[in-house]
């Protein structure tokens, strides 16, 4: 029964992992705590949802609330983040806090605030090894999204598109001496971050089943924890973070109950900023990032 | 043929005028320096030349081209580069991807290949530590690893503000061999210097600047001469000569 707790909890933190990275892509490079993200990942599953509702096929509707979640980032990159460059980095998360709150009642005035059954994809597949019971759905949603993050990885590495990125991460200054084209960079990591946050809860959707105008906040918040708990800024430590939260929430459930779940997440991100302030991953007080 | 024409260029800073009405020419295959006290506006007129200060008023024109209104990207695009005041050396990016950094706007990967193994043939220190973090490199090497990037950009000038600021002596000779090779090659420089005597021993072309306005252009060798330069580093009638 562990066995199957430890399969479940990774399904969870691939999820997590997604909204880490999306958040890390965000400070790591813009130094910007964007909150707007949680209400992106909503955005994704409920429009996918709600997409789906009106007789669209799925790949239709998963595309389009990919496509409207990267314009309503666009929308907040315009007005929470450019306008506030020069005042402290409180500022546009602040304002970034706004869009979630303005995304999340927008949402409600449409489809109300109760739980919303999402439609099975993939009814009743499943894989048996053993004792152990593997959805495929959730195993597709694994795959995807352990592909992605590596893809990831491997651009920021290894591509001039990469080099440009960490180049703004360590210093905008040398950046722009360098010819780097930062006004066209920071829309696209916008698109980039929200199309993860989106994507997530579109997977969230798919292996859960259900829909809410507020299921980002719970787990747009445990997306932070599991940056932090991997190490700000760093792709792979928000790979790390994000499967350890998913998994310490899953066993917590199964081991203690369902009410210790925030106790024992939180707990293991206070245990972690105690031992290891930097993050499992982070580096400690540099400016090296990614 | 001028390949630089700086003209009556200003810049200030807020309400602080930090360039006033700043003219000068590069003309193809020169060695131009600019000279001047600390605060005399040289860093600032090589930023305001790569588009990365905007200019209050005046203009520049790069290879024929009036570039005034062209952000930094499409200048360097251009032919036009910089070294940057303290290397600004990527420390989170190893040597070889420093030195990628400079050819990102390229798409001639065969070429790049090619031109980075040329750096590493002419800077063999580089070579032996290119898949190690930039931060391990001593002043000197982050020297000829920031003039590495630059040349990745394949520039036509290549303006360097203050290269031999912290450099061990030997290092700045090196360094000073080194602009005089590239010189040689072909290249255009724009060089800021404090190290006087040795910028106007390889230059073909001096400006100097003092708070933010020419006071003198000319010949190097007259300008070497003119006891005017000493007074620009250390005011109206200072009599002591240059320590070197």
């Amino acid at each position: 029964m562990l066995l199957q707790q430890l399969v479940n909890g990774l399904m969870l933190g691939a999820i997590y992992m997604l909204v880490a990275v999306a958040f890390t892509i965000a400070i790591g490079v813009l130094n910007f705590l964007n909150f707007s993200l949680p209400g992106l990942f909503m955005l994704g599953g409920m429009l996918a949802f709600g997409m789906m509702k009106l007789g669209w096929p799925w790949f239709l509707a998963f595309a389009g609330a990919l496509f409207v979640a990267a314009l309503v980032s666009l929308i907040v990159e315009r007005f929470a983040y450019r306008p506030m460059q020069g005042s402290d980095p409180e500022v546009p998360l602040v304002s970034s806090l706004g869009f979630l709150v303005l995304l999340e009642n927008l949402m409600l005035i449409r489809y109300g605030s109760d739980q919303q059954p999402f439609p099975a994809l993939m009814p009743d597949m499943n894989l048996r090894i053993g004792e152990v019971v593997i959805g495929i759905a959730q195993l597709v949603s694994l795959g995807i999204s352990v592909a992605l993050v590596a893809w990831l990885s491997w651009f920021l590495a290894a591509t001039n598109a990469g080099r440009r990125i960490r180049t703004v991460a360590e210093s905008r200054e040398t950046a722009l001496l360098m010819g780097i084209d930062i006004r066209s960079l920071v829309p696209a990591l916008f698109v980039a971050s929200a199309l993860l946050a989106a994507l997530g809860g579109i997977l969230f959707a798919v292996n859960y089943q259900q829909v809410s105008p507020f299921m980002g906040e719970g787990i747009g918040f445990k997306g932070v924890a599991a940056m932090i708990v991997g190490g700000m800024g760093s792709i792979w430590g928000a790979v790390v973070g994000g499967l350890l939260i998913g998994l310490a929430e899953v066993l917590s459930i199964s081991m203690l109950g369902a009410d210790v779940v925030n106790i024992t997440v939180y707990g293991l991100l206070l245990l972690i900023l105690i031992v290891r302030p930097q993050g499992l991953m982070g580096r400690p007080a540099t400016r090296e990032k990614l | 043929m001028a390949l630089l024409e700086v003209s009556g260029l200003s810049v200030s800073y807020g309400r602080v005028a930090a360039l006033n009405d700043v003219s000068l020419t590069v003309r193809e295959g020169e060695i131009v320096t600019v000279l001047g006290a600390n605060g005399a506006g040289k860093s600032t007129l090589l930023r305001a030349i790569l588009g990365a200060v905007p200019a209050k008023a005046g203009g520049v024109t790069f290879a024929g081209e009036d570039v005034s209104r062209e952000p930094p990207h499409a200048r360097i695009a251009r032919g036009l580069c910089l070294v940057p005041e303290g290397r600004r050396i990527l420390i989170s990016l190893s040597v070889e991807e420093n030195l990628l950094l400079g050819a990102h706007m390229r798409r001639d990967t065969e070429a790049v290949r090619r031109e980075m193994d040329a750096i590493y043939g002419r800077f063999p220190n580089l070579a032996e530590r290119r898949k190690m973090l930039a931060s391990c490199l001593s002043g000197g090497e982050q020297q000829m690893l920031a003039i590495g990037r630059a040349m990745m950009a394949r520039p036509r000038l290549m303006m360097l503000d203050e290269p031999s600021l912290g450099l061990s002596p030997l290092f700045v000779s090196k360094l000073f061999a080194l602009i005089r090779e590239l010189n040689a090659e072909g290249l255009s420089v724009l060089l800021v210097e404090q190290n006087t005597t040795k910028a106007l021993a390889v230059a073909h072309g001096a400006t100097v600047l003092e708070l933010g306005r020419v006071i003198m252009a000319g010949d190097p060798k007259a300008l070497a001469a003119d006891p005017r330069l000493q007074e620009a580093y250390l005011g109206e009638g200072a009599a002591a000569p240059a320590p070197y």
